[in-house]
C-alpha cells in the first residue's frame, strides 16, 4: 500500500507540474490585463505604464522563470484585482469549497444508497420507477436552474429559507441541496444497476434459501458488493463539484474557491488563476487517494495486489 | 442500517458544527440598512470612484470631491470647495471648506489636496479617474492653509467639472490602490471580508449635516432575481441593477435613466461598410420602437447622439432615424448595382454580460438587417476579446464589422464622449474626418456658449454626414428599493448612491 502511495504522488507530481506550466501560458494567450483593469477610454500610453508595472511587458520566459522561482519558496504571486497575495486568498476560500462539497456529496451519497438499493430490490415497481425518474431529472438539470427556482420557491414563495449569503445554516441548506442533486441523480442510477447485478448473484439466492431477512441481504450483503462503483463515481462527482460550486457559489453569494477562480478567469488575474487552479488541483490529488484507501478497504482484492 | 444511520447523524452534526451567529440582515439593528450590488469592485480606493462599483460605494459617502454637478444642468457647484476663480487661461485658484477632518483625524487643507492630486497622477499607481483627464499636466500651488491654485498646461476650461470626479484621498494613503479607504465623506469605512462584504460607519467628525442611517452594508449577489427577492424578503433594503424582467412591483422597483446610451459601431474601412449608402440602410432597417417595451425596458429613450440631453454639447437638432425598410432596400439595391457587396457575411458583435437582454436585441437586429438584404451574423465575445476589437491599436486592415458598444457620460461635458470617439485619433474612433476634428479641438479650447456651440456642430456633421455607427437607446435602470426607505433613484445612481440622502420612514 505503502509503496502503491508513494507511486501515485510521483505520478500527481509530474501532471502537477505539467498543469502549472499549461495554465501559466495559456493564462498569458488570453489577452493583456491592462485592457481589462484600466477604462475603456484610457490611452495607449496609460495602458503600457501598467502593463510594465506589473511586469507583463517582460519577454514570456523571464516572468515564468520568475513565477517559478516564487511557487519554490511558497510565493505564488499578489493578486492583481486584489492586491494581496494570491495563495492567502485561495487558502481562504478552499474551506467554504470543501464544507460545501463534503455536506453535498454526504447527503447525496445517504440518499442515493437507500433510494438506490430498495429500487433494485423491487425492479420496475412503483417505488423504482418513480425513484428512476426522480434520478434523472435529477442527474440532468442544470445547476443554475435549480438555484434560482430553489429561490423563487422556498425564499421567495414559502419563505422558508432565506435566499443567499453564509452566516446561519437555513443560508446553506439551498446551496447544499442545489450542489447534492445532481450527484444523487447519478448515483442513485449507479447503486442500482449495481444492486441489480449483486441481488441476482449466488451468495444473495443462498442467503435468501437460507431465509436470512430481506433488510439484512440488501444492506449487509448486497450493498457491500456494489459500492466500488459507487465509490468511483461518488468520487468523480465530489471532485467535480468545483465546477457545480462555481455556478452556486456566485449565485448564492458563497465567498468559496469556485467563485474567486471564475471571478479571476473573466479579470485575468493570472497569479490568483494559478494559485487557484494549482490549490484545486493538489485537493483533487489528495481527495484520489482518498478514494483509492476507501476501495481498497471494500475490496481486499485491491489491498493484496 | 447501523451505518447509515450514523453517517446520517454525522451529517446533522457536523452541519450543527458550521453554524457560526447570525449574519446581519436587513432588519438588525433599525438604524444599519444593507445593500445588494451586482460586481464585486477590484479595489476601493478614493482615486477611482467614476468606475460604477467603486463609485457606488464610495462617491460621497466615504470620498467626497471638491465639486459636485447639478443634476440638471451639469454646473458645478460646490462641495469641499466654497468657491473657485479663473485666474487666468491656465491658473485656477480654489477656496477650500474649513473645518474639515480625515477619518483618520488629520486636516484637510491646501497641503491635502496637492497630496491628494499628486497621488491621483502619480504613474505607478492605476488610478483609474486618471485615464478621463488626457494630454493636460496638473500641478498644484499651496496660497494659504485652505487656498490652493491649480495650474493645467495647456489650458484647461473644465477644472472645476473636472474636480466632480476628483476624489480627495489622505494624505495617508499609500503608493498603491487601497481596499480601506480614509475620506472625508459622512461614511467612515470600517471592514471589507468575503463572508460579510464592505461595511461603512456614520462618521461622527463629519462637516455637514449628521445623517440618519448609522451604518451599512453592501453584499455581493451576482443574480438581479435574487437582488430582487432579497429586497422583497427584507434581506436587503436596496437592490441595484435589476432586469427589467424582475422588476415586477411597481410599488418597490425605481427606474431612471443611468447615463448609459447604446450604439453599434460601424468599421467601415472595407467594403461594404465603406459606403455610406449601406450605413445608412443599417440605421433606417433597424426599427427602434419595436424594441422599447419589448427587449428593452418601457423606458428607454431613443439616443440621437451619444450623449444625454443634460450634457454640455448636446444637440437637441438631431432627429433619430425613422424605421424605413423600403428605403434602405433601395439604398441597397443602388449600393449593388454599383457593385458594392452588400450581401457580404458581417459579424454583430455583442459583449457578454453588457447589459441585459442585449443578445436578444442583436438577434432581433440581425433578423431585420437581413430581411432588408444584409447577410449579418450575430457573435457574443468575452469582454477581453472585445476589447481588443474596440480599442486602439487595431490590426491593420480591420474587417468590415457591427460592434455593440456603450459609453456613459455623467460628467457634464462632450469632452468626456466625443473627442475619444469621433476624432481622427480618439482612442475607439471609426472614422476620420478633417472638419469634425477641427470643431472639436477648437471646442476643446472655448468656454460657454461657443463651447456648446461646436461640439453641437461636429456631432451634426458626424450623425448626418458620416454615419459612423446605429445609435440606439438612452438606457434606464432599475433600483428596488425596500418599504422601510424614504428614497428615489434619479440620473446620478449609476455610480453613487448617496446614503445621506436615504432616510427611514
Amino acid at each position: 500500500m505503502g509503496e502503491y502511495l508513494g507511486r501515485r504522488t510521483l505520478h500527481s507530481a509530474v501532471s502537477l507540474i505539467g498543469l502549472v506550466v499549461l495554465v501559466f501560458f495559456l493564462a498569458r494567450l488570453t489577452g493583456n490585463p491592462a485592457d481589462l483593469y484600466l477604462p475603456v477610454d484610457a490611452s495607449i500610453q496609460e495602458r503600457q505604464n501598467f502593463a510594465e508595472i506589473h511586469g507583463f511587458n517582460d519577454p514570456l520566459i523571464v516572468q515564468f522563470g520568475n513565477f517559478l522561482a516564487g511557487v519554490a519558496s511558497f510565493d505564488f504571486g499578489e493578486s492583481l484585482r486584489y492586491s494581496q497575495p494570491a495563495l492567502q486568498l485561495v487558502l481562504h476560500a478552499f474551506p467554504t469549497t470543501l464544507k460545501l462539497a463534503f455536506f453535498s456529496i454526504g447527503i447525496a451519497l445517504s440518499i442515493a444508497i437507500v433510494t438506490g438499493a430498495l429500487a433494485a430490490w423491487r425492479i420496475q415497481g412503483v417505488f423504482d420507477r418513480i425513484a428512476s425518474i426522480l434520478a434523472l431529472a435529477g442527474a440532468s438539470i442544470p445547476h443554475f436552474w435549480i438555484a434560482i427556482v430553489g429561490v423563487l420557491v422556498f425564499a421567495v414563495t414559502l419563505r422558508l429559507v432565506p435566499t443567499s449569503g453564509t452566516g446561519t445554516v437555513a443560508q446553506w441548506i439551498l446551496p447544499v441541496a442545489v450542489l447534492a442533486i445532481r450527484p444523487c441523480g447519478l448515483i442513485v442510477q449507479v447503486v442500482r444497476g449495481s444492486m441489480l447485478s449483486a441481488l441476482s448473484s449466488a451468495y444473495v439466492k443462498t442467503a435468501r434459501a437460507k431465509g436470512v431477512r430481506t433488510r439484512i441481504i440488501i444492506f449487509v450483503h448486497a450493498l457491500r458488493n456494489a459500492m466500488l462503483p459507487v465509490i468511483t463515481v461518488a468520487g468523480d462527482q465530489a471532485v467535480g463539484i468545483v465546477n457545480g460550486a462555481v455556478i452556486v457559489e456566485t449565485i448564492f453569494g458563497f465567498p468559496g474557491v469556485g467563485k474567486l477562480m471564475i471571478d479571476a478567469i473573466t479579470n485575468r488575474d493570472f497569479a490568483l488563476v494559478q494559485t487557484a487552479v494549482l490549490v484545486t488541483a493538489v485537493a483533487i490529488f489528495l481527495m484520489n487517494i482518498l478514494i483509492d484507501i476507501a476501495y481498497a478497504m471494500l475490496d481486499p482484492r485491491i489491498r493484496h495486489t | 442500517m447501523r451505518l447509515v444511520k450514523l453517517a446520517t447523524l454525522g451529517l446533522l452534526a457536523a452541519t450543527a458544527a458550521v453554524a457560526s451567529p447570525q449574519a446581519g440582515s436587513a432588519q438588525d439593528g433599525a438604524k444599519s440598512i444593507t445593500i445588494a450590488l451586482a460586481t464585486e469592485p477590484n479595489n476601493l480606493d478614493g482615486c477611482g470612484i467614476s468606475a460604477r462599483d467603486v463609485g457606488v460605494v464610495l462617491r460621497q459617502n466615504v470620498t467626497e470631491t471638491l465639486t459636485i454637478l447639478d443634476p440638471e444642468t451639469s454646473e458645478p457647484l460646490p462641495r469641499l470647495a466654497m468657491s473657485w476663480e479663473r485666474l487666468n487661461g491656465t491658473t485656477w485658484r480654489f477656496k477650500l471648506r474649513e473645518g474639515v477632518k480625515f477619518h483618520d483625524g488629520s486636516d484637510f487643507n491646501a497641503e491635502a489636496v496637492a497630496i491628494s492630486l499628486k497621488r491621483h497622477f502619480n504613474p505607478d499607481i492605476a488610478c483609474l479617474d486618471r485615464t478621463k483627464i488626457k494630454n493636460v499636466e496638473i500641478t498644484t500651488k499651496v496660497v494659504d492653509s485652505h487656498t490652493i491654485d491649480i495650474v493645467t498646461d495647456p489650458s484647461y476650461p473644465l477644472v472645476p467639472v473636472m474636480f466632480n470626479f476628483v476624489g480627495m484621498t489622505a494624505p495617508s494613503a499609500p503608493d498603491k490602490l487601497v481596499r480601506a479607504p480614509v475620506g472625508t465623506g459622512p461614511y467612515a469605512f470600517r471592514s471589507w471580508t468575503p463572508d460579510e462584504g464592505i461595511k461603512l460607519k456614520r462618521y461622527a467628525g463629519y462637516w455637514g449635516d449628521k445623517p440618519e442611517i448609522e451604518s451599512v452594508t453592501y453584499v455581493v449577489r451576482g443574480e438581479s432575481a435574487l437582488r430582487a427577492a432579497m429586497v422583497k424578503l427584507g434581506e436587503a433594503d436596496i437592490g441595484v441593477e435589476i432586469a427589467p424582467q424582475d422588476a415586477t412591483d411597481s410599488d418597490l422597483d425605481f427606474s431612471y435613466f443611468n447615463t448609459e446610451t447604446t450604439r453599434i459601431r460601424i468599421v467601415a474601412e472595407q467594403s461594404p461598410l465603406n459606403d455610406i449608402r449601406v450605413r445608412k440602410a443599417l440605421n433606417l432597417a433597424f426599427d427602434r420602437d419595436a424594441m422599447i417595451g419589448t427587449v428593452m425596458a418601457e423606458g428607454v429613450m431613443k439616443a440621437t447622439q451619444l450623449v444625454l440631453p443634460n450634457i454640455n454639447g448636446h444637440n437637441s437638432g438631431l432627429k433619430a432615424w425613422t424605421y424605413d425598410p423600403e428605403q434602405a432596400k433601395k439604398l441597397l439595391a443602388e449600393a449593388k448595382a454599383d457593385g458594392v457587396p452588400v450581401d457580404k457575411e458581417l459579424r454583430l458583435i455583442g459583449r457578454i454580460g453588457f447589459f441585459n437582454n442585449q443578445s436578444e436585441m442583436l438577434q432581433a437586429m440581425a433578423q431585420m438587417w437581413n430581411a432588408v438584404g444584409f447577410n449579418i451574423k450575430v457573435e457574443m465575445m468575452e469582454k477581453a476579446q472585445w476589447l481588443k476589437l474596440v480599442n486602439r491599436p487595431y490590426p491593420e486592415k480591420r474587417e468590415p464589422m457591427l460592434i455593440q458598444a456603450q459609453h456613459d457620460n455623467g460628467n457634464g461635458d462632450a469632452v468626456f464622449t466625443f473627442p475619444s470617439k469621433y476624432h481622427t485619433d480618439g482612442q475607439q474612433t471609426d472614422m476620420s474626418h478633417p472638419e469634425v476634428d477641427k470643431l472639436l479641438e477648437e471646442a476643446g479650447k472655448s468656454t460657454g456658449e461657443k463651447r456648446a456651440n461646436l461640439y453641437q456642430q461636429a456631432i451634426r456633421i458626424v450623425e448626418e454626414e458620416v454615419v459612423p455607427n446605429v445609435m440606439q437607446y438612452h438606457m434606464v435602470a432599475f433600483m428596488r428599493v425596500g418599504p422601510r426607505l424614504d428614497f428615489k433613484p434619479d440620473a446620478s445612481a449609476n455610480g453613487k448612491i448617496e446614503l445621506a440622502l436615504i432616510s427611514l420612514k
